[in-house]
């Protein structure tokens, strides 16, 4: 350790640093951003790439995002360099996954490139839910789409902002494809801000430790994140793996996972061909899956980055839904890859329970409604994942009300904010009691939110899965219990939906959400007899369910 | 007319009680300094204060103010030491309290554990009825489940009783009426409705805020009546005051009902203290840093303001949730980097300090008591900014070896020497609380150079320069007794209570009387509570703030309104303050409709407040307090011989350069070289960088 300034300790500096600027950026776009789904449910990340693209580090937020950044910018940055069109000042976007987009065209990625020494040392970007970028349908997601042109305002990884001027016919252009204009200017001016605050914070670290120096606390940085997930590698059990699921739909889905000391390879090539709907993802959507499940089995505390994905490979058949091929529509992108994950968890559970216990909900049960305002006459829209149960641990019951393992940093709307915002009344928000997911350690609970509409011609978009098939359990414990819609109307029979597209509403109809309890863990009869009785005082089951599913005989 | 006003704060810390009596005689102007120190006693913890009292000989039938600031309510929250709560809320919303918002910081973890509320499910019951956001009744309130409802908290002994119902901080009316009706059945009962606390939107945060403070009632009752009468049978007859979280201090009546607003009012006098010590020295832009045992504190004073805000959690870190509190509460940051911050090197080599501390027991290495492990107290000592010979005011001996051998642990995993270690040790500390500082100022959109850094706490003058050096700050500030800072503060506070109250209004042609009868709402009610404490209308002060957002935006920005009345002329000046303010925290504006979400109205009263007098700079010669020299190693500017002035010798009007060391009993300022120190007429330590 010397004073030179690459001494370890300012790497280390310089790399705190890196965090706090990726904190600073989604600090930034959490308070500026227009849409409640970036503010609110924050379905938003930041990141600081390096020169290359590979991510450094992030801000927190969503982790199903995290991995997404790298390789927008990889595009963005492998682009520009080819046409030499990169000065600094400028800032970029795309939304499409055939153009580095990764999720969908909600999903706008706004990139900066940072200059020191008259090269680009590293990049900041921003991802961030869009409420509309136009489309077929209010809100861009629809189940109706086949192709993606029917799913919005596609960006191919463009400029809009030039030596800091804006663009102004890409940002018409943006305006004029969305059917809330203002609202996605005002999203998309809350990214800008943040990749420049970013931006900034990186340029001050460059100028003050020199370039290089920040480069190499770039990489340095990076070879940790290799060596920690190298580290906890070694003490998996090896081997490969394999899965197969039926799905609701009757298709089976495949996986075989192969783990070795310094590899970790994901096999994802033997599924069915992409599909006419828009449950497709990219390639880059299952290995950010492939990612999230990896970094959860080796070091879920220590920082994210490039280097902890480096022993991850994974391979894709082009065609398939996992890696689908343009025009393949892919709105509802997300809830397929929570199935490719769910089922790497799944299928390494049996081998590794005490570290990856029983399944969740694992849906984003994604709920999109729609309507006018009864109080300002003007358009709402929810755009909306939900909160559900999650699985036992060894020792612990599931958390109950979570959302799905996609989110992090991710806040429920609060009725009373809900009921001013949107003009619609919030009945109830409670857990859902159904059975299920009992064992020695027993599932999480799910919710159960009753929506009621206060006025007409409003639309209702779900697209929600584990719904016949509910959260698998472990070594004896039950299942959880189904996510579905209860639809409620205020004349006519109520009825059970997983799926809705531009649904039409009615006033005094009343949407309620079910989500299901996470799955259980041993045998319900093992379970401390006092803990039951403390789930019979605290009326999450019943009598029947104590006697019969527990062996208790209640005292009454 | 007596001749001497004398004014006297207790604060109860984590091991120390400590005392701080000022007394000002009214002819001469002269003030009297006086401190004294006792062990906190634990559970019981005004025998600390009483004791703390008699033990600085201060006469209490002569005590004017008696300011008192506890961490009561924290203890009783982090132990789980509070009472059984009983909550009543709207039907269909019972388990807001478990469902919480959601959300998984920790988000890789898949063993994550969401934290328990503090009531469960058996004691959260439910009435029928509901109001609307605008505060309109939609279904009637039904009282009939209450009396079933209070016998069965009566069964399970439940000792206080929260009450939060949708919508409540529109219309409090059906929260009213189940209090009283609560208080028919069961008189004895503490009850609390959430609007009583806050009268701002989000049921969750609102729930587990009246929860919490039903839960820690009784004990902050219990405690606070105790030292009352304790400090009334010593012969104390003036008024006794407690610290709040938003920098003011309050009745002891008003505390022990709503007691949750002291959660956080240990940081806030040392941040009031830093904001009045700017005023007395002409400096309105101040970053105050409290540097403790185990933490570091630090909050942002723009044109001598301190900013209190409702977004309070406990337990909120990288890997917990934590617990809502929407109480006011100066917007700081706290970080687990202090003087007893330990050092550790992981598996892959790499350095981290904090946020880990070695406590007071065993405390760093050099205490010998058996730590060790390296901390940053132990990194400073081996370096030469403290002296091993006048460690603690020269309390302790310095355990060197201790120290040498705690340093060295670490130095072996890193390959390097016990210098190199202790200068890393103290450069990541620095670095620590550099971003701490950060996200009070640049993430706010303040530049940190256009403000001075008032250090404080044990360690806050031994670092204040070094992190000034990095964020480009040109002057620092060493308040005198820097270590007993906070209850400087304490004795300066007014009585203060902030009203945060939610009502949506599109600013707009129109819009003035909606915005104007918010704040008259609160301000009548901020002087009808003033008056039944005996204060009149014409003490009371208010400022007023706006909460505006563009339309369609969730987070809002808080604007101040400059004016008594608000008037239609008015509307354009405070939107296009709005703009200002927006553009300059986020570098951007745009032409969309703004709208008003609330209101935040301060209201103060001075609780008989003294004025300190400037003492005239004399000529006197530095070097009449010139100790001794030794080797300071800088960290980043290499050793220097530096100059040891004793700080009790220094005079206002003494001026010199660094490299220095100032040593007092309880506390060294690291002066670095090329720093030009001078001594105000206050006492302050005052020192420019170039």
């Amino acid at each position: 350790m010397t004073q030179a300034s690459n001494d370890p300790v300012t790497l280390e500096i310089i790399q705190n640093s890196l965090q706090s600027a990726a904190d600073e950026m989604f600090a930034a776009m959490k308070k500026t951003a227009m849409s409640s789904i970036i503010y609110e449910v924050l379905d938003m990340g930041t990141g600081v790439m390096d020169a290359d693209g590979e991510i450094a580090s992030s801000g927190a937020g969503i982790p199903a995002f995290i991995g997404v950044l790298d390789k927008a910018t990889k595009v963005i940055a492998g682009k520009f360099k080819e046409s030499g069109d990169m000065r600094p000042g400028d800032v970029f976007a795309t939304n499409d996954p055939y153009y580095g987009g990764v999720t969908h065209l909600n999903d706008i990625i706004v990139a900066m490139p940072v200059f020191a020494d008259g090269r680009v040392i590293a990049w900041t970007a921003n991802i961030a839910h869009n409420s509309d970028v136009g489309g077929m349908a209010p809100g861009s997601l629809t189940g109706d789409a086949t192709e993606i042109f029917q799913e919005g305002l596609r960006l191919p990884a463009v400029k809009i902002i030039s030596e800091g001027r804006p663009i102004e016919p890409v940002f018409e252009i943006i305006k004029v494809n969305s059917r809330m204009p203002d609202v996605i200017e005002g999203d998309v001016w809350a990214a800008i801000a943040s990749v420049r605050i970013g931006a900034k914070r990186l340029q001050e670290l460059a100028e003050k430790y020199g370039a290089s120096v920040f480069e190499e606390a770039m990489s340095s940085f990076m070879d940790f994140g290799e060596k920690v997930t190298l580290a906890e590698l070694a003490k998996l059990p090896k081997g490969t793996f394999e899965l197969s699921e039926e799905q609701e739909d009757g298709r089976v889905f495949n996986v075989s996972v192969t783990i070795a000391d310094d590899v970790f390879v994901v096999d994802l090539r033997n599924n069915p061909e992409q599909a006419f709907d828009p449950v497709n993802t990219s390639r880059d959507g299952v290995i950010v899956a492939a990612q999230m499940i990896l970094k959860s089995l080796t070091d879920p505390n220590s920082p994210c980055n490039a280097g902890s994905f480096r022993p991850l490979e994974v391979l894709t058949t082009e065609g398939t839904i996992f890696h689908a091929k343009e025009p393949a529509a892919i709105g509802f992108y997300y809830e397929l890859e929570l199935r490719a994950y769910d089922l790497l968890w799944r299928c390494l559970a049996q081998h590794m329970p005490e570290r990856l216990g029983p399944g969740h909900f694992a849906s984003v049960c994604g709920t999109f409604i729609g309507g006018i305002h009864p109080d300002t006459g003007r358009q709402y829209t929810i755009i909306e994942p939900q909160l559900g149960g999650w699985g036992a641990r060894a020792g612990n019951d599931g958390n109950s009300a979570m959302f799905s393992a996609f989110h992090g940093e991710t806040f429920n709307c609060p009725a009373e904010i809900n009921e001013a915002r949107n003009g619609l009344y919030v009945d109830r928000l409670q857990l859902n009691l159904e059975p299920g997911g009992e064992g020695r350690y027993r599932g999480g609970h799910g919710i159960v939110m009753d929506y009621r509409l206060r006025t007409d011609n409003g639309f209702l978009t779900i697209w929600y899965t584990r719904s016949k098939y509910p959260a698998w359990s472990l070594d004896g414990g039950n299942e959880g219990s189904p996510n579905y819609v209860h639809y409620i109307p205020s004349s006519g029979e109520p009825k059970k939906m997983t799926f809705a597209s531009n649904f039409t509403t009615r006033k005094g109809d009343i949407i309620r959400v079910v989500s299901g309890k996470g799955g259980g863990l041993g045998d319900p009869k093992d379970r401390d007899r006092e803990l039951v009785r403390e789930d019979l005082r605290n009326e999450l089951i019943s009598d029947d369910c104590a006697r019969e599913v527990y062996g208790l005989e209640p005292d009454r | 007319m007596p001749d001497k006003i004398t004014r006297v704060a207790t604060d109860v810390g984590g091991t120390f009680t400590d005392l701080v009596c000022f007394e000002t005689d009214l002819e001469s102007g002269e003030l009297k300094l006086r401190t004294a120190k006792t062990d906190t006693t634990p559970p019981d913890f005004e025998i600390g204060v009483l004791n703390v009292l008699s033990k600085s000989g201060v006469e209490l039938s002569e005590i004017d103010f008696l300011a008192h600031g506890t961490t009561v309510v924290i203890n009783a929250l982090a132990e789980r030491k509070g009472v059984k709560v009983g909550l009543i809320t709207t039907s269909g919303f019972r388990d807001i309290l478990e469902i919480a918002r959601g959300n998984r910081p920790d988000f890789f973890n898949l063993h994550y554990r969401k934290p328990p509320p503090f009531v469960p499910r058996f004691l959260r019951r439910e009435v029928p009825g509901r109001m609307t956001y605008k505060g309109e009744e939609l279904q009637p309130l039904d009282l009939s489940p209450l009396p079933e409802i209070i016998d069965g908290f009566k069964a399970e002994e439940v000792q206080s009783i929260a009450i939060c119902l949708l919508h409540s901080y529109a219309n409090p009316s059906h929260e009213l009426a189940v209090q009283d009706e609560i208080r028919r059945l069961w008189p004895e009962v503490f009850s609390v409705a959430s609007h009583q606390i806050t009268r701002e939107w989000r049921e969750y945060e609102r729930t587990n805020t009246a929860v919490l403070s039903a839960y820690v009632q009784p004990v902050a009752e219990r405690y606070l009546n105790r030292l009352d009468s304790g400090v009334r049978d010593l012969g104390f007859s003036g008024a006794l005051y407690v610290m709040q979280s938003n920098c003011g201090v309050d009745t002891v009546e008003t505390a022990s009902r709503i007691p949750i607003s002291m959660v956080e009012s240990g940081p806030a006098s040392g941040i009031w203290g830093a904001a009045e010590l700017g005023k007395l020295i002409g400096e309105r832009n101040i970053l105050a840093l409290d540097i403790g045992g185990t933490t570091a504190k630090c909050s942002l004073i723009h044109e001598g303001q301190v900013k209190i805000v409702t977004d309070y959690w406990i337990e909120r870190n990288r890997l917990s949730s934590g617990y809502p509190i929407m109480v006011p509460v100066v917007d700081m940051v706290e970080i687990g980097n202090g003087g007893g911050s330990i050092a550790r090197v992981d598996e892959f080599g790499k350095l981290y300090v904090g946020p880990k501390s070695a406590g007071a027991i065993p405390g760093p290495a050099a205490y010998g008591k058996g730590g060790s492990e390296a901390t940053t107290t132990d990194a400073n000592l081996w370096l030469g900014r403290i002296n091993p010979n006048y460690f603690c005011g020269g309390a302790i001996s310095a355990d060197m070896e201790a120290a040498e051998k705690a340093i060295n642990s670490i130095g072996a995993k890193l390959g390097a020497n016990a210098d190199e270690v202790a200068r890393g040790i103290v450069r990541i500390a620095n670095n620590n609380m550099v971003n701490a500082l950060k996200l009070v100022s640049i993430n706010r959109g303040y530049d940190p150079r256009d403000f001075t850094l008032v250090a404080f706490g044990g360690g806050g003058p031994m670092h204040a320069v070094a992190l000034a050096q990095e964020l480009g700050i040109r002057r620092v500030v060493i308040p005198p007794g820097a270590a007993v800072f906070s209850a400087w503060g304490m004795v300066m506070t007014d009585l203060r209570r902030d009203y945060f109250v939610t009502r949506l209004a599109d600013l707009k042609p129109g819009s003035a009387q909606v915005i104007e009868s918010t704040f008259r709402e609160s301000e009548e009610m901020a002087r009808k509570q003033f008056a039944s404490e005996g204060i009149g209308a014409e003490r009371v002060e208010f400022l007023r703030f706006g909460r505006f957002r563009y339309q369609n935006q969730e987070h809002t920005t808080e604007v101040e309104i400059d004016l008594k009345t608000i008037g239609e002329e008015d509307i354009k000046a405070i939107e296009s303050g709005f703009h200002e303010t927006y553009e300059r925290e986020y570098t951007y504006r745009l032409d969309a409709p703004v709208e008003m979400v609330g209101i935040h109205l301060v209201a103060s009263a001075e609780a008989g407040r003294f004025t300190i007098a400037e003492r005239p700079g004399g000529t006197a010669d530095a070097r009449a307090a010139i100790k001794s020299e030794r080797d300071v190693d800088y960290a980043l500017e290499g050793v220097h011989r530096a100059t040891v002035y004793d700080g009790t010798v220094l005079e206002p009007g003494m001026a010199f350069a660094g490299p220095a060391i100032i040593e007092d009993p309880g506390m060294t300022v690291v002066i670095h070289p090329g720093n030009k120190v001078n001594v105000d007429g206050f006492g302050n330590t005052r020192i420019e960088l170039d």
